[in-house]
């Protein structure tokens, strides 16, 4: 029977220490909605999501009721856009109609993002894969929800330096297109090494060609729990911190478990994978970077930081897995800058630099992430920016991430307003010297030697 | 059997927790395990009750008891026990 401390402790959590589920992400094949006509293709898919998605957001709410714990966001995340698009798309403005398909369908079941409007093009790029990456600047100016992805490299093959020399060019101009709305748009793409086909967390999800029809996939969260937990543990040894963090993360993680298997019942889909992620937001108390000052550093980029991080991503692992059948997606801590309000004060006060930010990016679970730069820094050193990343992921065979918004019209030490999840960002210092020599060089970076396990 | 756990806390007066069960009475919610602290002047209390026999949804469940909790000062919840097993038992 279950104890009165048992349930104080959990509805303490929930209620004061922000313990949520983050999203339940449904992933949906749009493979069989491949056709050679644009519109009847469009017409698939806005019927495949709004069949199987349509009662995502009441399912949500209802099992967020029956167990207490609020589910933050429902979320949709489909076939990379650029696999089905290539027999029906003739131009960049196609693609956009599909975005324009997709947009309309997560309004229509409720939902606040769907993600897949993405290319993988990690060797090489089809003539497809070159229209979406061009329409995208275009597809997320003039859609609310859809979030695109381009995976540009990973271990097994190296990276696309021409992708990313394009990326470049794509963040930029995305930039300028939604400039009226603080360069928007960038907070909605994201570059990828490496990257899971079952990412339940936006906007870098996507339904991986290996998963099936429709599958279940739930993100879990809860750095005010981890950060409560840790306070308790404050002077004791490191074996004590490790394992304070391990039995909370096991915690937080058996609730995400609990709602993905109930979601999955109650949809009728297959259920996928818990991601075990701690996602912080804007909100007081429902920080990465308060953890790790609870863990002994003055603020988020002070010396020690990288091996912080380090230490409370693997116990997050450690404590979920045993907590879930099956883990998946991102799976650690997410240190995205505008999303935190304690890693925002550490960038203001100057604790925090782009430099350090990338350090941390080695031993956290994905990468550079909600990062404001000056409006004028060019496309060659964006691409430089990416393809350090993108380095940092394939030779240490793990996701590595760049969402980076050059945010119109703003300089260093100016603030970029989001709203929302997606918070605010402080324009941060970029490293001047040019690149430019480098990333233009063009073709591919062969794959790190490591790669050769056959 | 359906188990749920209802927690209630608030300013603790005369007849809180007798409200709370001619609720559930009246709407043939069985009681399996009560307890509760007072400290200061606070009531803390945690029921596992069997909603079995009860014939609405569970959000009728969380919306009658809010309005209970409305009448005696305090905030009542209602969850599944689920999530505490899931959370606490290996």
């Amino acid at each position: 029977m279950i104890g009165f401390n048992e349930v104080l402790e959990t509805n303490a959590m929930i209620s004061q220490e922000k313990l949520d589920v983050r999203t339940i992400t449904m992933g949906i094949s749009l493979l069989d909605c491949c056709d050679s006509d644009l519109s009847r293709m469009n017409r698939r898919i806005y019927e495949k999501i709004t069949r199987l998605a349509g009662d995502i957001v009441s399912v949500g709410d209802e099992i967020g009721l029956e167990y207490g714990v609020p589910v933050v966001n429902k979320r949709v995340s489909v076939t990379p856009v650029a696999l089905i698009g290539g027999s029906a798309c003739r131009t960049e403005e196609d693609f956009v109609e599909i975005a324009r398909t997709l947009d309309s369908a997560a309004e229509d079941i409720g939902i606040n993002f769907i993600g897949g409007y993405s290319a993988l093009v990690q060797k090489h790029m089809t003539r497809a894969d070159r229209l979406l990456m061009m329409s995208v600047p275009k597809a997320l100016s003039c859609t609310e929800r859809v979030c695109s992805s381009v995976c540009v490299g990973s271990t097994r093959v190296g990276i696309n330096m021409d992708a990313v020399r394009m990326m470049g060019d794509i963040i930029r101009e995305t930039s300028a297109m939604t400039a009226d709305r603080q360069s928007l748009g960038c907070a909605k793409l994201v570059v990828l090494c490496n990257p899971p086909d079952d990412n339940p967390f936006v906007a870098g999800a996507f339904h991986g060609v290996t998963e099936g029809d429709a599958v279940i996939n739930v993100g879990v969260s809860g750095p005010g729990v981890v950060k409560t937990a840790v306070s308790k543990v404050r002077g004791e040894s490191f074996e004590v911190l490790c394992e304070t963090v391990k039995k909370t993360a096991f915690k937080v993680t058996r609730v995400g478990q609990l709602v993905a298997k109930e979601a999955s019942r109650r949809l009728n889909v297959p259920f996928g994978i818990v991601d075990l992620s701690l996602a912080p937001t804007p909100a007081v108390g429902d920080s990465i970077a308060d953890i790790l000052h609870e863990m002994g550093l003055e603020k988020a980029g002070a010396p020690g930081t990288t091996a912080a991080l380090a230490i409370l991503n693997d116990q997050v692992k450690k404590g979920g897995v045993m907590a879930s059948s099956y883990v998946g997606g991102l799976s650690g801590a997410f240190i995205p800058v505008s999303e935190d309000s304690s890693m925002i004060d550490a960038v203001v006060s100057g604790a925090l630099t782009l430099e350090k930010l990338e350090a941390m990016t080695c031993v956290c679970s994905v990468g550079l992430d909600m990062i404001a730069v000056p409006g004028d820094t060019c496309a060659e050193t964006l691409a430089g920016i990416v393809v350090d990343e993108m380095a940092i992921g394939m030779v240490n065979q793990k996701t590595t991430a760049v969402r980076i918004i050059p945010v119109a019209g703003m300089k260093e030490g100016d603030t970029a307003e989001f709203g929302g999840l997606l918070g605010s960002a402080p324009v941060m210092k970029v490293n001047g010297f040019g690149c430019a020599d480098f990333v233009n060089r063009g073709g591919r970076i062969p794959a790190p030697i490591h790669s050769f396990k056959n | 059997m359906n188990r749920t756990i209802i927690t209630l806390v608030g300013k603790d007066h005369v007849g809180i927790i007798a409200a709370v069960c001619n609720y559930l009475a009246e709407n043939n919610i069985n009681i399996l395990d009560i307890a509760q602290t007072t400290v200061q002047e606070y009531i803390n209390m945690m029921m596992i009750v069997d909603i079995e026999g009860y014939g609405k949804s569970f959000g009728d469940l969380c919306h009658g008891l809010g309005e209970v909790g409305e009448s005696v000062g305090c905030s009542i919840k209602a969850q599944h026990e689920d999530i505490f097993d899931k959370m606490h038992r290996i």
